[in-house]
């Protein structure tokens, strides 16, 4: 009956509700906040989620092999020119809308009771966030594209800061400031595409793009542009503030943010670049030396300096960055085995990081610390959470099985030829990032490496979470999205990529899609495991191998740390670099 | 980085960027010559189509509404992480407790301030809805007379002090009035849906042109802006203003207060 | 002088951000913020104006005059709200800063280091050194 019903539903009133719905959810929380009881916000807005979530799938599985259209306030194009604002809704970006809302009911049920004084002003914010991200994963004009960029920025900034001590007001001061200024670059992008295209419809400015030749202004235009989605994805030298913020974010707010909210920069860029400026020679020329190799430097750096952490969400926090790098490598690679491999590798890596921040969230609120060292062996209570925790870190390295793996397999493909440097990158980063999380898992919960003594104590500020709430809860949404990841069939998504990947680029993207060598998965989770293994194991191996390890590595990882200084102007130096980098890159097409 | 080299760095980059910025600004189309295609359109049809006189308030309600559905929700959500990072709800019995500044005289309020606030307020409020109602016809609109409604509360705290501010303004109203907005302008877009038109279709009557009543749709979408805008921007005063209160009692960090 | 305005976007962004980068008070940080985006403010109206126009308002004059980009208007008018719950939410940060540490430098702001802890600065903060 619920079939014959859905499909009933004509897809043309589909479109807008995942947007409209979580903001009339949203407008109605907020005019009644005094007046709901206890438990009612967090119901609604796990239900939205779940809602927003179905609806974006149907969407999704209606596209086809092109695209679900929708012109709002009825201003269809006149003559072939754009007069209000259109979504535009493929297989690819519906399905990431779908994993979106499946994200959020699941963050919302892992944070049921973390809230519960605030009149529903997290979900609020949340449901906000949610409407942002849809709206920017389906529309097809530029300003708007950047209205949603705004409203997820602004949900973010106010939720970052939701603990109020010093570091987590010191990080959201930093995130805000970064992101408002993406924000402006975006729009003065914005203000110089539209110069030159006269219109904000994506298929317009393309067109104006195509004819406009080598023209510094639409250079420039893709310039502010790419900087904008790129501070927001994290990229090598724009990344600084992520790893501020989504350390002292609330857990659930973290999953969100390094699960969806990164990934939909690398989304926006890859969207663009396929579809608003595959006409331009400069920036197709520009594009595989500026990505692969900034997206390399993320994977790599990314990589290394979370294997420096003690901070449990600082070492994952990294870790994102080093993912978003290797995800930023795929779209430099200009094919549709790259993209595809990226969009695949959005989802995966969204599933798994969400997890394992939900798996940091049930540290601080059972152990009430987040500092790797001091909760060694203090795991052991927790047994399923451990076992989780490892899981994760495997998957993370690349074990060959679910959609991470088949993302990053399809990446593999697409960079062992064209571009080494990436693809060893790619490896490198996985590696890192895997064995910074296998340590971690097992100091924290078996108890391994060597005795801390009297530096258990954690540098950074004491930090607690909400504490009565049922384990099963936490460790409930945790487990699902693992086993999404898991149990996702490679065929269904081999089935649905070339069509979808073709859609979502307008047919401007290339080449088969061909899968990584077996090899290339299982070479990071060796490297993990043993690296992991060297820092549990360090004491008992003789000071000739030990001495030499950590002479040279030393150095390097202090001048690393003190580049993350935490001061906001330093990072907006950084950010003019990657500018002039980004400018340079395309001068050079 | 010590300060020296941080500006140092800036500057390199800034230097690396200007043949490219002067590149560009080459380029542009020169100022003032023409317009986009896409303004100079919107300009031909829409007096026609819409009956409306401001082009901005068409394209901020009609054409593009969605956009500042969008915006709507910003302010709303910058309203709301004010509140929770200030950790609202505070001050309302301790009105009488104002921080003060050792050292600082106090001086009583004036006599030509009380008056000039009692007299300067309702024309203020006026003032407001006037631009609010003239949002399809003159350079007006929900946006900027929500603003100029919010701050004649303003004035009432000058000419009135705190306490007298607290006896009008009630937090629950404002949080009522802001959602309350917002849900009439999603539901603007919601509403024509179900007669079969797109989202935020105008499907009413357009009225007449050059007249107060012209623009269909717009009309109620911008009294939704102008409430949730009104009622946004006191609560944002009111928070900061809580700002200048003692505490009632020692403030708690995390997720304890709230 | 027709590349005036776009001179001045240009320079107020860059001024903007040697003001964020050189800040030593968070209030003064958020007026540079404000100037960056003034970038976008000029540049935005410079596209859209057009000598000899009249505002996009057909009350007093009949529709069919020449009037400047409506649209640009629109999109500035936007930018101000952007702008406006930008500065709302930081003055918030910058209040909070102020209450928990009591200064207003940022550069005496060091998230993730614990503050008064003479030990904070030095202890190690790196996983790879448990015991050094």
């Amino acid at each position: 009956m619920t079939n014959a019903l859905l499909s009933a539903l004509p897809t043309a009133i589909l479109v807008p509700l995942p947007v409209a719905v979580p903001l009339v959810v949203c407008a109605i929380l907020l005019a009644t906040a005094h007046l709901l009881p206890g438990r009612l916000p967090d119901i609604l807005a796990t239900l939205t989620a779940l809602t927003v979530g179905i609806l974006c799938a149907l969407i999704a599985s209606r596209a086809g092999d092109g695209a679900v259209t929708y012109w709002f306030g009825g201003w269809e194009p006149r003559d072939g020119v754009a007069l209000g604002i259109g979504f535009s809704v493929d297989a690819a970006s519906g399905w990431i809308g779908a994993f979106i809302g499946l994200l959020y009911a699941l963050a919302f049920v892992f944070a049921w009771g973390f809230f519960g004084r605030t009149h529903g002003h997290f979900h609020i914010l949340m449901l906000l966030f949610l409407a942002a991200m849809i709206g920017f994963c389906f529309t097809r004009d530029l300003f708007n594209l950047f209205v949603w960029f705004e409203v997820m920025s602004v949900a973010a900034f106010a939720l970052t800061a939701y603990h109020l001590e010093e570091s987590a007001l010191a990080g959201a001061l930093n995130f805000t400031v970064i992101n408002s200024l993406a924000g402006f670059l975006m729009l003065g992008g914005i203000g110089l595409l539209y110069a030159r295209a006269e219109t904000l419809d994506f298929a317009g400015i393309a067109a104006a793009v195509a004819n406009a030749g080598r023209d510094p202004v639409v250079a420039g235009g893709f310039c502010l542009v790419a900087a904008a989605l790129m501070i927001k994805a994290a990229a090598v030298p724009f990344q600084f503030w992520l790893a501020d913020a989504h350390a002292v974010a609330p857990s659930p707010v973290s999953v969100i943010f390094s699960g969806a909210m990164v990934s939909l920069g690398v989304f926006g860029l890859a969207k663009l670049t396929a579809v608003v400026f595959a006409g331009s020679a400069q920036v197709q020329d520009a594009l595989p030396t500026l990505l692969t190799g900034l997206g390399a430097l993320s994977a790599v750096l990314g990589g290394w300096m979370a294997l420096l952490q003690r901070h449990l969400k600082r070492l994952l926090a990294f870790s994102t960055i080093s993912h978003a790098g290797i995800m930023l490598t795929g779209i430099g690679a200009l094919s549709a085995g790259g993209t595809g491999g990226a969009l695949v590798y959005v989802v995966g890596h969204g599933m798994v990081k969400g997890g394992l921040f939900m798996i940091a969230g049930i540290l601080l609120a059972t152990r009430a610390s987040i500092d790797e060292i001091a909760l060694r062996g203090l795991g052991r209570g927790i047994g399923p959470a451990g076992a989780a925790m490892a899981v994760a870190g495997l998957l993370l390295a690349g074990l060959p099985v679910g959609l991470l793996d088949q993302g990053s397999r399809l990446l593999h493909g697409a960079l062992e030829g064209t571009h080494p440097y990436a693809f060893v990158a790619n490896l490198t980063g996985a590696a890192l990032t895997g064995a910074a999380v296998l340590r971690a898992t097992g100091r924290i919960f078996l108890g391994l490496g060597e005795d801390p003594g009297d530096e258990a104590g954690a540098p950074s500020e004491e930090e607690r979470e909400k504490a009565d709430r049922p384990l099963w809860l936490m460790l409930g949404p945790c487990c699902i999205l693992l086993l999404l990841d898991v149990i996702v069939p490679p065929a269904w998504v081999e089935a649905l990529a070339p069509d979808a990947i073709n859609a979502f680029a307008h047919g401007t993207l290339t080449g088969g899609m061909e899968e990584g060598p077996l090899w290339a998965a299982w070479c990071p989770v060796g490297a993990a495991i043993a690296l992991a293994a060297y820092a549990l194991f360090r004491h008992k191996l003789p000071r000739a191998i030990v001495r030499p390890v950590r002479a040279t590595q030393s150095l390097p990882a202090r001048g690393l740390e003190a580049l993350h200084s935490g001061l906001i102007g330093d990072y907006v130096a950084w950010l003019a670099v990657g500018l002039a980098l980004i400018a340079g890159a395309l001068a050079l097409a | 980085m010590s300060p020296r080299l941080r500006l140092a760095l800036l500057g390199a980059a800034l230097a690396g960027l200007l043949p490219g910025a002067v590149a560009v600004i080459r380029r542009l189309p020169e100022f003032g010559a023409t317009i986009a295609a896409y303004g100079e359109r919107i300009n031909a049809i829409v007096p026609a189509e819409r009956h409306v006189a401001n082009m901005v308030s068409a394209i901020n309600f009609d054409l593009r509404g969605l956009d500042t559905l969008g915006e709507e929700f910003m302010l709303l959500a910058a309203i709301t992480g004010t509140v929770v990072l200030l950790r609202g709800r505070r001050g309302e019995n301790t009105t009488d407790r104002a921080m003060r500044l050792p050292g600082r005289a106090i001086l009583p309020r004036s006599e030509a301030v009380v008056l000039a606030c009692r007299l300067a307020g309702p024309l203020l409020m006026m003032f407001g809805l006037y631009v609010v109602l003239h949002a399809t016809v003159t350079p007006g609109g929900g946006f900027q007379g929500g603003v100029i409604l919010a701050s004649g509360t303003l004035l009432a705290y000058v000419g009135e002090g705190y306490a007298g501010w607290r006896d009008v303004i009630r937090s629950h109203w404002l949080d009522a009035m802001e959602g309350g907005g917002a849900l009439l302008f999603a539901l603007c877009g919601l509403a024509p849906m179900l007669t079969g038109a797109a989202f935020m279709q105008n499907v009413l009557p357009f009225g007449t042109f050059r007249d107060l009543f012209s623009g269909g749709l717009m009309l109620i979408e911008n009294a939704g802006v102008a409430l949730a805008v009104c009622g946004g921007f006191t609560q944002l005063f009111l928070e900061f203003l809580e700002e200048t209160r003692e505490a009632a009692g020692p403030e708690e960090p995390g997720e304890e207060s709230a | 002088m027709t590349w005036l305005p776009y001179a001045v976007a240009a320079w107020l962004l860059a001024a903007g951000l040697y003001g964020l980068a050189s800040s030593r008070n968070l209030i003064h940080l958020v007026g540079c913020l404000s100037v960056c985006q003034s970038a976008t403010y000029a540049l935005l109206l410079g596209l859209g104006y057009r000598w000899g126009s009249i505002a996009p308002i057909f009350y007093d004059h009949p529709p069919g005059t020449p009037a400047v980009d409506p649209v640009m208007q629109a999109l500035v008018l936007t930018d101000i709200v952007v702008g406006a719950t930008l500065t709302a939410l930081l003055l918030v940060l910058t209040v909070q800063i102020f209450k928990r540490t009591g200064t207003l430098d940022p550069e005496q702001l060091k998230p993730m280091r614990r503050r008064g802890d003479p030990a904070g600065a030095d202890a190690p903060r790196s996983a790879e050194h448990p015991s050094r």
